[in-house]
């Protein structure tokens, strides 16, 4: 490893955090005791009793974390170990946690585990790990130390049910000024804002409007091209993504994922079509269904591979020529472990490229891209860490030798940028979206042909 | 209280009441597990699938399908060695069966003695291995409480004993009584202590086979 | 305590050596794949030891699953009856019939060996 002998190595664990250090100030020995009593006593049951209880701590999940293996295969980054460092703690010291153990409780739970639930497909039990390090975020949200950019993030959903601080109005300017544009290569091309009856209401995530509009160009040029009968919300709840669910706020959690469905039901559309996000995509297909007590979504939530992979083979939308350079493909956890689309995904890749190679371990048992879980969104104080902690991830897209990655998440896509840079490799990162506008041809179906 | 009666005790009466304990216990347990799963998360049950749940459950059971045993075959092998023996040896040894069949005039087939000398031999260094890669591994080391020693020892006990016992080394009639003692303790402790594993594996399995296969259309193994 | 199995060890080892010097042993040519060493017996010094009068103590008769009071088998061999599995004549295999004949009798009287290595001798 020539290459990275020159980065840091190792996790620095003295990284100061405004947010946290802020909320330790404000804390007394009464409240982290009885906030973290009140948790654990209130809110848990059976479930944690059972992983408690049955963990048989043989360590069989620690070769799954990359957290793990990127630090040499220091214990303290093993899914036990850092389940040991926290909730264990925690529940040993009967809620009496001192503030340095609790700053390291969350710098563990929040930037050292990506609650991507590979650990789960490798314990011969099954226990899931993510569920109880989410739990300790629910615990750190409640004493209010959670990191200070993630924590802005649910301020912005809380006061904008978005998760960038877009106002209605720069919203709507945003999908009619991506209209416009479109208008001149697609005369009729629409963004058809609130359309009732619509088949399909396309949501995207907020940094989508605020940092990269061109992706809407490109759904739109899709959508219109499939001659899809589509909207999108001009109200809140056209934001999908959800970061109140990664740090523990249920309940703005919640009202996230009820404004998105509730969007959907207003417009009387048939299925919610969600852009490339993963995390957004486990916040509404998954956590916030059951957070309102609906088992399954009471929508169809559709992924976009799923939507481009029915596109490409009902012949909505035509390939012209296929991309040249050789392709691999980066399984974001939550929609493969997620969701089981890495099959779809391959099958797409192959309608779109010529080339393809594989990066291994993949689908349900890929690396997360070490950004997911709110990883990247705890921002700049914690990123050199977020590369050690990543360096299994590089490793492993740089032996595919491929030139071009693509992956069908937002948050991979910023995350692998990222280590990509750092490991200085030589690779563009590119969506599903990208190919698919750049290899489609670009005539409009029509029905019955 | 003579030697005899203590004997007779111990081989006669405590047996019953350790199995009384041990059946009365498991059910208890797990009726208490349901009824807890029931009161405080009882979605579980909306999620749970009978075809997933049996899915996830025969893929764990088969040797070297799910990936984490093909990541280690060295331990996983010696970890079912371990468990299928830990059934097979006490269940099918003749001399448990001769007693059974004293007290209940009940028997069924039976390995041969020399061939479970062997298997025992086989358990006692897989409980060896155990205890070694705790002090060892280092990922295993950092979990590891005390507990986990006095656990594995007491499951290992029965089969140190019986060994001894078998091979008349040391002194035979201690050794033999510490063997039925060990054995009853076992039993005992499997509803109370974590050896209460054997029957939440499923159960955990279950639950996780199906919210991988039913709700997120995925493998789990 | 220590001291009583010490002795009771001893005991038996000396005992043990005396007895397989007189080679009196049970025969065990009955089994077809016995496991174990022949089971220590010495017919005249046991019942001797033992006070033993009445032979049908152990040489008893069954007839239709009843005892026949008064009647003994001593001419006959234990497995003429007791058969080395167990039928819906016999309900008592041999194996079964060696081992319970013995250890009641010497739980009842808290008296000779009742655990497997004190008649089978490595
Ligand atoms: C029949 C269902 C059972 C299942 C599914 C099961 C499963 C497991 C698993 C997954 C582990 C952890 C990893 C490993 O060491 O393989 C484990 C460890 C262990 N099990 Fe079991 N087990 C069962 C029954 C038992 C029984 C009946 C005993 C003994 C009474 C037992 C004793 C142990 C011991 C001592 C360990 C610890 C190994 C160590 O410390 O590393 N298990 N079991
Ligand atoms: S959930 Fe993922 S990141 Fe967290 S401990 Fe498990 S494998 Fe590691
Ligand atoms: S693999 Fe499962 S049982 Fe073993 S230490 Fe990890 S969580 Fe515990």
């Amino acid at each position: 490893m020539q290459e990275t002998s020159t980065k840091d190595s190792e996790t620095d664990t003295k990284v100061i955090d405004e947010g946290v250090e802020k909320g330790l100030k404000g804390l007394t020995p009464e409240k982290i005791e009885l906030v973290i009593n009140q948790v654990l006593k209130n809110e848990t049951g059976a479930r944690l009793k059972l992983y408690i209880d049955t963990c048989m701590r043989c360590s069989l999940c620690a070769d799954a974390c990359s957290f793990f293996l990127s630090n040499d295969r220091a214990p303290e980054f093993s899914p036990a170990g850092k389940v040991k460092q926290t909730l264990h703690e925690m529940i040993r010291l009967k809620g009496k946690v001192s503030k340095d153990t609790l700053r390291n409780i969350v710098r563990i739970a929040h930037t050292e585990c990506n609650v991507c639930k590979r650990c789960s497909m490798y314990c011969p039990f099954g226990i899931d790990i993510a569920y109880m390090i989410l739990l300790v975020r629910r615990i750190c949200h409640k004493l209010e130390i959670t990191p200070l950019y993630i924590q802005d993030t649910v301020n912005s959903h809380a006061a904008t049910m978005n998760q960038m601080w877009v106002k209605e109005d720069e919203w709507i300017d945003t999908l009619q000024w991506q209209e416009e544009d479109a208008r001149e290569e697609f005369e009729n091309l629409r963004i058809p804002l609130d359309k009732d009856g619509a088949d399909i209401m396309y949501s995207v995530i907020a940094p989508e409007p605020k940092f990269q509009a061109g992706l809407i160009y490109q759904s739109a040029v899709i959508h219109h091209a499939a001659d899809i009968n589509w909207t999108m919300p001009s109200f809140p709840g056209w934001d999908n993504s959800n970061m109140a669910m990664f740090t523990g706020d249920y309940e703005i959690s919640g009202r996230i994922a009820k404004a998105h469905y509730e969007a959907a039901t207003k417009l009387h559309v048939k299925k919610i079509v969600m852009g490339e996000c993963g995390h957004a995509f486990r916040s509404v297909f998954d956590v916030g269904n059951r957070w309102m007590g609906w088992a399954m979504p009471p929508v169809d939530v559709i992924h976009a591979i799923e939507f481009y992979h029915y596109l490409l083979t009902s012949g909505r939308i035509k390939i012209k020529d296929k991309f040249k350079e050789t392709v691999t493909l980066h399984d974001p956890c939550n929609i493969s472990r997620g969701r089981g689309l890495h099959d779809k995904a391959r099958e797409l890749v192959d309608m779109l490229c010529e080339s393809f190679i594989e990066m291994t371990p993949n689908k349900e048992h890929n690396y997360c891209c070490g950004a997911g879980g709110g990883a990247i969104n705890c921002g700049p104080p914690w990123k050199i860490n977020r590369m050690v902690n990543n360096r299994e991830k590089a490793d492993q897209i740089k032996r595919t030798g491929a030139k071009v990655l693509i992956a069908p998440c937002h948050n991979c896509h910023s995350g692998l940028e990222d280590i990509l840079h750092y490991y200085d490799q030589d690779m563009e990162v590119k969506f599903f979206g990208d190919l698919i506008f750049n290899a489609m041809d670009k005539t409009i179906y029509k029905g019955g042909e | 209280m003579n030697m005899h009666t203590f004997i007779d005790f111990i081989m006669g009466e405590m047996v019953i009441v350790s199995f009384v304990i041990f059946i009365a216990g498991t059910c208890g347990r797990l009726l208490w597990t349901f009824i807890h799963i029931n009161k405080t998360e009882n979605f579980i049950f909306s999620y749970l699938s009978f075809k997933y749940s049996l899915r996830s459950i025969l893929a764990w059971l088969t040797p070297f399908l799910p990936v984490s045993s093909r990541k280690k075959p060295f331990f996983y092998s010696i970890s079912y060695t371990f468990h299928i023996l830990l059934f097979i040896v006490p269940i099918f040894l003749l001399s448990h069966i001769t007693l059974f069949e004293e007290y209940l005039n009940w028997s069924w087939i039976s390995i041969n003695d020399t061939s479970a000398d062997i298997l025992t031999i086989i358990v006692i260094l897989c409980t060896l291995f155990f205890v070694t890669r705790r002090v060892v591994v280092k990922e295993v080391k950092y979990i590891t409480r005390t507990s986990d020693f006095v656990f594995i020892i007491i499951a290992s006990l029965p089969f140190i004993t019986g060994f001894l016992a078998y091979h008349q080394l040391f002194a035979y009639k201690i050794i033999m009584i510490a063997h039925v003692i060990s054995g009853e303790i076992m039993l005992i402790l499997i509803p109370f202590t974590r050896f209460f594993h054997m029957f939440i594996a499923p159960i955990i399995r279950a639950y996780t086979g199906s919210e991988f296969g039913n709700v997120r259309g995925a493998k789990d193994w | 305590m220590k001291r009583y199995l010490l002795i009771i060890i001893i005991i038996f080892g000396i005992s043990s050596i005396v007895l397989s010097n007189q080679q009196s042993v049970i025969d065990r040519s009955v089994f077809k794949n016995p496991q174990r060493s022949s089971a220590l017996f010495n017919h005249d010094d046991h019942n001797e030891k033992a006070e033993l009068e009445d032979c049908a103590i152990c040489h008893h008769v069954y007839e239709d699953k009843k005892l026949v009071e008064g009647e003994s088998s001593e001419d006959d061999s234990c497995s003429s009856c007791h058969t080395l599995k167990r039928t819906e004549k016999n309900i008592i295999s041999i194996r079964t019939a060696f081992h319970k004949r013995c250890k009641r009798c010497h739980f009842k009287v808290s008296k000779g060996p009742v655990l497997c290595g004190e008649c089978h001798i490595k």
